[in-house]
């Protein structure tokens, strides 16, 4: 009887806080889920065509989304905010020839016809890890702290 | 995930996409090829075949309802080319249903995706959701079992699997106009740390992290964007007399003004300390979380981006390690490309100069880590041609004892393609170089990449 009880309790609880969230979501249209217009080769610069707009998905004015060097470097902060925007140009496929957890070579001979793309560990970087590695192991952490490090394991036992 | 249930799933989702109304079939199928001659070791030979495979079908039944999968699956035609020996193995990269709601950029989604919502980049087995709420706030969650990246030596990780066994995480974040966000993240994976196993294990897998990220954009030209993360997971006292280690796993700022319509200047500053920031490796022989290490990094850039043709960006950074010193990077590109992006090129530089560095190694002097890399390439296209050629050349200096006595290395690749068709390109790679492993390289590749169906996206 008790645990009945306790039941119908936990679903009014659970049933209200459906309603109350409901009435919380946001009543605007979602944003596009693919970009209306074809793109042309090469980073694109949003605010070219949208000068003064805000993107209905982050909020945030598109001039924050120009695919500039600085943004390819950092994009990270975009990815972590604003996913649904990249997500109107870009398929998963994309992000993932680099952040692929494993994969089965290293991005820059996958994209060897692309040296316009600025993917990591281009030349011997089997040498020159050796220094970036004393310099900034932090550097390596992100994409190999805890994926894509099978072949670490080889030497770094 | 056992692999009689990946395959079960995997199945069930491959159905599914015959109830697409839009399908779209893509991938990539690579043979690479080329000899190795170590001294020491026999001669090899490798020819590994990957392919890469993906579908996205939309439309499943509903306007809402899409399934997106990718992968890749690899195998030997002669020796193997991996350290473990095998000449085959694949691996699903993702594989989920995504339900996108009509309003506030809601989404729900199941199977194997990757979150970067909150603290970190993970990939998941599970579900996540995320909506926007009224009065500017944004929530998102994720929840679901960690896949787990085994690496070669499994004794070493035979906690693995037990203590990573359960991943979730959420974020809250509040928009206010176009000027500004923050957002609070936690993120917890595994819910049996190292020191509650029957026999306590000197690696801990689990991680409890919270982070708060930031994006401010208080006047059209400035922007201050980044983000915080604290360690906040429970770990054995320090001895006493020791200094407690920082809980700050990372601090990670940029801020970037425009001056003008064609100029950028964009500065950085991180600070990660080992301790917090390696929590949770799956490879603690490197990254060893009993380092109390600590990074500092800070630099600049400055882009001119000249009506869109030229870009020029010069850029420094001073890099700062506790116990190894300091190091400066400083150098430049420049890039070019006509009207329709059909001939590009782009020239640059970067030197590193590790002159303040206090020590390196026993064996290595600190000016081992001075090196200069410069980098050319080009790229163009005429009707269903392209061609492209990319060298690059790295310089360090004499006596480097990571170099087996050489003092540069260097790499060419050159590629040609035919689009033979919209949807169908071939192309081949063929690359030159010199490294301390082997002092002559030659490799060659052979790389087709096709896409059928009504793909609207794809990024490339």
């Amino acid at each position: 009887m008790a645990r009945k009880t306790v039941l119908q309790v936990l679903g009014i609880v659970l049933g209200l806080g459906v309603l109350m969230a409901c009435s919380l979501v946001s009543p605007e249209t979602s944003f596009a889920a693919t970009h209306p217009e074809g793109l042309g080769a090469g980073r694109p610069m949003c605010s070219d065509c949208h000068s003064t707009d805000v993107s209905k998905g982050a909020l945030k004015p598109y001039a924050a989304f120009d695919h500039t060097p600085a943004f390819v470097k950092d994009h990270k902060y975009q990815a972590n905010q604003d996913a649904n925007s990249c997500a109107a140009c870009h398929a998963t496929s994309f992000c993932v020839d680099c952040h692929g957890g494993k994969v089965p070579m290293k991005p820059a001979i996958r994209l060897g016809d692309r040296p316009d793309r600025d993917t990591p560990h281009r030349g011997d970087y089997l040498t020159l890890h050796k220094m970036e590695g004393k310099m900034d192991p932090s550097s390596c952490y992100t994409c190999h702290g805890r994926a894509n490090n099978d072949k670490c394991r080889a030497c770094h036992r | 995930m056992k692999r009689q249930t990946q395959v079960a799933v995997l199945a069930t989702l491959m159905t599914a996409t015959a109830w697409g109304q839009e399908v779209s079939l893509y991938g990539t199928t690579m043979a690479q090829m080329w000899k190795q001659e170590t001294p020491g070791f026999d001669k090899a030979t490798y020819t590994p075949a990957t392919q890469y495979l993906g579908i996205d079908a939309t439309k499943l039944g509903t306007e809402r309802l899409s399934l997106h999968l990718f992968g890749w699956g690899r195998t030997d035609l002669s020796d193997a080319s991996t350290l473990d020996g095998s000449k085959s193995g694949g691996y699903l990269s993702y594989g989920y249903l995504q339900y996108r709601f009509e309003q506030a950029n809601a989404e729900i989604k199941a199977g194997r995706f990757s979150v970067n919502q909150t603290t970190g980049w993970e990939q998941v087995d599970g579900v996540s959701a995320r909506t926007d709420l009224r009065g500017g706030f944004t929530v998102s969650a994720f929840a679901g079992k960690p896949v787990l990246y085994k690496t070669v030596d499994p004794v070493a990780q035979k906690d693995y699997e037990y203590q990573s066994d359960l991943i979730f995480g959420a974020r809250v974040g509040w928009r206010s106009g176009q000027a500004a966000e923050v957002g609070v993240s936690y993120l917890q994976d595994g819910s049996k740390a190292a020191k509650d196993l029957t026999i306590p294990s000197s690696t801990d897998y689990t991680r409890k992290q919270v982070g708060a990220d930031v994006f401010l954009a208080p006047a059209s030209v400035f922007q201050f964007k980044g983000r915080t993360v604290f360690d906040i997971a429970s770990h054995p006292a320090v001895a006493a007399g020791v200094e407690e280690p920082s809980r700050v796993a990372e601090h990670d700022y940029t801020a970037t003004l425009k001056l003008g319509q064609q100029v950028t200047l964009a500065g950085n500053f991180a600070e990660r300390n080992f301790f917090a920031y390696f929590a949770g490796t799956n490879l603690p022989s490197l990254f060893r979380q009993d380092d109390k290490d600590k990074f500092q990094g800070h630099g600049a850039s400055l882009t001119w981006n000249a009506s869109g043709a030229v870009v020029v960006v010069a850029d420094y950074r001073h890099m700062h390690r506790e116990t190894y010193g300091d190091v400066n990077r400083f150098g430049g590109e420049v890039r070019w490309a006509n009207g329709e992006k059909t001939v590009q090129w782009g020239l640059g530089g970067h030197s590193v100069d590790a002159t303040k560095t206090l020590v390196v190694d026993p064996a290595a002097p600190s000016h081992s880590l001075s090196h200069t890399e410069v980098r050319a390439w080009g790229m163009m296209e005429k009707g269903k041609f392209s061609a492209s050629l990319d060298g690059i050349l790295q310089t360090y200096k004499k006596d480097n004892p990571y170099l087996a006595g050489l003092s540069s290395l260097y790499e060419v690749v050159g590629s040609l393609g035919f689009q033979a068709t919209k949807n169908f390109k071939v192309s081949g790679d063929l690359s030159y170089g010199s490294t301390p492993v082997s002092k002559n390289e030659t490799r060659g590749l052979l790389r087709a990449e096709y896409r059928f169906g009504m793909a609207s996206k794809g990024g490339r």
